[in-house]
């Protein structure tokens, strides 16, 4: 698998020594990440593009559980991204639902999806696995076409904007930018305590002994269909979560978020970043984002840029920018 | 529902099926022989309708278009497979097949540059307008002269593989690379010329297409979910699968359409789901457990 | 003779037409070494991919201490207590040392579990290094496992199916690939081992396997021609035959 760059949970295993500050970086990676985040809309120079990086940041890095970690090439994780969103503006504009109880609906209707997308597609091997996925979620893409008495069809889900968060008493206008990017932040923050809690956990180490080698996992005792749908459905929570927060955040939920292009340009940022690192997706979503900005300045046809951007990675850098790091600074 | 009309809505659907045969094809015989999956497969379709439209525009002539352009096409395949595949080889099948997703987002965006966003109209060459009635209805004299140009290109490419040398290697090297290396054939050549194939006949496919369907950048897309669902549905790396599968899902869709239209872009996706259920590698593929 | 760990009934298996292996009846005493030999293509890794469930039997039954595991699924190997190593190697390569042994172990304590912290199960740790050092790679404990010499990665291997305990030990050539020097470690490794457990392997180097087994099973075409100790298998007509006939200079 490409995504097999040594990673830090591996690293963890071992006791410190020359590798010690990989360690202390695993051990510091959740407050770090959380700083950065919290840091985030000071430095860019938008804060919209803040919050689309804590987006899709999130994304990857539900993403990245499964390329990076579990060695499973999907390209199906629109479906999950537009299930949560869908979801939760449906909740909200049709049904009235209260946004946090929205929120966990969108949740659960992702990682649902995931369950049974996972189910059909972790039947095939191999190579198999990809083209399964981008189908099954191109399923999911023109189902939502068609109920567009639903889901509002190609124009897409309006009318479900939340002005004002109550939490607890506490009431906060979600339309100021500012407080509503901290609100987001500390589910984005949640989420990413919840996956390294994953990748410390036993079952980490299980689906990195997968993608490392699937046969020798089996012999080993695990039930690698079993682990990698586990897998699979938990990397569909995180981005169903992704989902509902972009859903929380544009209160539109464009058709396009659940076509291929979408699990592609996923896909893309995760291996910009590096896949099977911990930072790695956010530091890809970073980087795509900051290059569509950019080169968005010049011409409309930024994506050409990006493309070849990313076909160079493939080539020639395919740990990606922060494994490339990483594994630059752990051989001198 | 009148036979007629069944009649004329089956034969649309092996139309339908025709062109996602071609495309399908060039993805089981590239994957058959390469092990690559090319995810810039329905690009490279779209890119073989631009170039018929283009060709068809330049020389007034809707056949030089439809003759030259799967050539020139196939031999862009090759360029691609030479300076950006080939030296994926001997790393994850996972890197040829990103590497091909990012080429079809450079190709579609190059075309929209090239092109414009817009559809283009393809008027159906006036030699091939109107319909003919068949005695069991009126077909589109279009839709026919597809499924003759599919059937011809399937018997070509059966006798080529069947009765060449070429045709031999190929069908060794699919089941099993080692050989060739025994036979001393040049391998590199070989998986050149089969990817150059395989993208001629996709291009072959989206010229055939222009006519029946508006002609922009984004009408890969579809075909690439298309044929992995033709393909997953009849097994990967088979040839006859391609070809069953390709009709069974073009038919499934033009029924459909016909009685429940709005299932009709999902119907395919469910036959999919079904193969999967019951039989994981296709309807013509082996088992791969080792 | 005591009640026998392993026993396989008149077992076949086919690949479509092909038969690779055709009514095989056997059974295996506990805490004994035996061989199956035979030239190639005999239907050796067939015979052990039954026998480690990666292929169930097209027909005939697999008993292991007296139950019927005929068509189990290959994870539950392990747990019953049959581990294998493989012909190729077949290690996790990005992985430490230590943690490819340490997440072998873990498949008997923890498979699901996403909340706790692994760093907290010290004991996987203290028997991975335990099956490290009985192998001989304590030293290597924190290198990237790739990056191992062969022979050290072979024994890697074996280190993985060790920190199983398990009753049953299949070893599909241990000393493939190794130059004499590696296969001296390997024999004392194997010996060392063999004095504790039942170990039934595959191999190629008869000077090895004489010295090694206390019966030898001979395969040609998927059958069984011949099961006896070493001598009687050095002297049997049937089995010089295939060999001499196949003169690929293994007797």
């Amino acid at each position: 698998m490409t995504a097999s760059t040594s990673s830090i949970a591996s690293v963890m295993a071992g006791p410190a020594g020359h590798r010690g500050w990989r360690a202390r970086l695993a051990a510091w990676r959740v407050p770090l990440s959380i700083l950065a985040l919290c840091l985030l809309p000071w430095l860019l120079p938008s804060n919209a593009l803040a919050v689309n990086v804590l987006v899709y940041g999130l994304l990857a890095v539900g993403y990245n559980l499964l390329f990076g970690y579990t060695g499973l090439l999907s390209f199906g994780h629109a479906a999950f991204f537009g299930a949560g969103a869908y979801v939760t503006g449906i909740a909200i504009g049709r049904f009235g639902v209260p946004w946090f109880a929205a929120l966990l609906l969108g949740v659960a209707a992702g990682a649902a999806l995931a369950f049974v997308i996972g189910l059909l597609s972790i039947r095939t091997r191999g190579i198999y696995f990809s083209m399964v996925t981008l189908a099954l979620s191109q399923l999911v893409y023109y189902t939502a076409l068609q109920a567009s008495s639903w889901t509002g069809g190609e124009n897409g889900l309006r009318g479900f904007t939340v002005a004002k968060l109550d939490i607890l008493g506490w009431s906060i206008d979600f339309l100021d930018p500012i407080k509503k990017y901290y609100v987001l932040m500390v589910f984005a923050a949640a989420a990413l305590w919840l996956v390294s809690r994953i990748l410390n956990s036993p079952f980490g180490a299980v689906i990195e002994a997968i993608r490392e080698n699937e046969t020798r996992a089996r012999a080993c005792g695990y039930d690698v269909e079993r682990t990698k749908l586990i897998a699979f459905t938990l990397s569909g929570l995180i981005c169903a979560l992704a989902g509902t927060l972009f859903a929380l955040h544009l209160a539109i939920v464009p058709l396009d978020i659940l076509h291929y292009q979408t699990s592609g340009m996923i896909v893309m940022m995760t291996l910009l970043g590096g896949a099977g690192s911990f930072f790695g997706p956010f530091v890809g979503a970073l980087a795509f984002l900051l290059m569509e900005d950019v080169v968005s300045l010049w011409t409309s046809h930024w994506q050409i840029v990006v493309g070849t951007v990313f076909i160079l990675f493939v080539l020639f850098l395919p740990k990606g920018i922060w494994g490339t790091l990483i594994a630059w600074r752990a051989d001198r | 529902m009148d036979a007629e009309l069944i009649a004329m809505q089956l034969f649309s659907g092996v139309a339908l099926g025709a062109i996602m045969i071609m495309v399908a094809l060039g993805l089981s015989i590239i994957f058959g022989m390469l092990g690559v999956v090319n995810f810039a497969h329905g690009a490279l379709f779209m890119v073989g309708a631009y170039a018929g439209l283009w060709i068809a525009s330049l020389t007034g002539s809707f056949w030089w278009g439809l003759l030259i352009a799967p050539l020139a096409v196939g031999a862009l395949g090759m360029l691609i497979e030479r300076v950006l595949i080939r030296p994926l080889y001997k790393r994850s099948v996972d890197d040829p097949l990103l590497l091909t997703f990012g080429l079809g987002y450079v190709l579609v965006e190059a075309v929209r540059i090239l092109f414009g966003s817009d559809g283009i109209p393809f008027p159906t060459p006036p030699q091939l307008a109107g319909v003919a009635d068949l005695g069991i209805g009126f077909f589109p004299i279009y839709r026919l002269f597809v499924v003759g140009v599919v059937a011809l290109t399937l018997l070509l490419l059966w006798l080529g593989l069947e009765k060449t040398k070429f045709g031999l290697i190929v069908r060794a090297g699919a089941k099993d690379p080692q050989i060739m290396r025994v036979l001393g054939v040049d391998i590199a050549t070989v998986w050149l010329l089969v990817f150059g194939l395989g993208v001629a006949l996709t291009a072959l496919g989206g010229v055939l297409a222009a006519p029946m369907r508006n002609v922009n950048p984004e009408m890969g897309s579809l075909v690439l979910a298309e044929a992995f669902v033709v393909t997953v549905i009849g097994g990967m790396g088979s040839l006859v699968g391609a070809v069953v599968a390709g009709l069974l899902v073009g038919v499934a869709i033009s029924m459909t359409a016909l009685f429940a239209p709005e299932m009709a872009t999902i119907v395919m996706f469910a036959l999919m789901a079904l193969v999967l259920l019951v039989r994981p590698q296709g309807l013509f593929g082996k088992p791969t457990r080792a | 003779m005591n009640a026998p760990l392993l026993s396989v009934e008149s077992i076949s298996r086919r690949f479509g037409g092909f038969i690779a292996l055709e009514g095989v009846t056997a059974a295996f005493e506990a805490n004994k070494v035996t061989a199956i030999i035979g030239p190639n293509g005999a239907g050796k890794s067939t015979f052990f991919n039954v026998l480690s469930g990666v292929l169930a039997p097209s027909a005939g039954s697999i008993r292991f201490k007296g139950r019927d595991i005929t068509g189990t699924p290959q994870h539950r190997f392990a747990h019953l207590g049959i581990a294998r190593s493989y012909q190729i190697t077949n290690i996790f390569p990005e992985l430490s040392v230590h943690e490819n042994v340490r997440v072998a172990a873990q498949a008997f304590r923890a498979r699901y579990d996403i909340w706790r912290n692994r760093a907290v199960m010290t004991e996987l740790d203290d028997r991975a290094d335990a099956a490290l050092a009985a192998v001989g790679l304590g030293g290597r404990r924190d290198g990237t496992a790739k990056f191992l010499a062969h022979g050290q990665q072979r024994a890697l291997e074996i280190a993985i199916a060790l920190v199983a305990d398990p009753e049953l030990l299949l070893l599909d050539e241990p000393t493939a690939g190794m130059g004499p020097e590696e296969t001296k470690e390997m024999v004392a490794l194997l010996e060392r081992l063999a004095a504790e457990r039942t170990i039934l392997l595959v191999e190629h180097k008869m000077k090895m396997i004489l010295g090694l087994s206390d019966r030898i099973l001979v395969l040609h075409h998927g059958r069984l021609i011949a099961d006896g100790s070493p001598q009687h298998i050095q002297t049997d007509p049937e089995v010089r035959r295939v060999y001499l006939g196949q003169n690929d200079g293994y007797a």
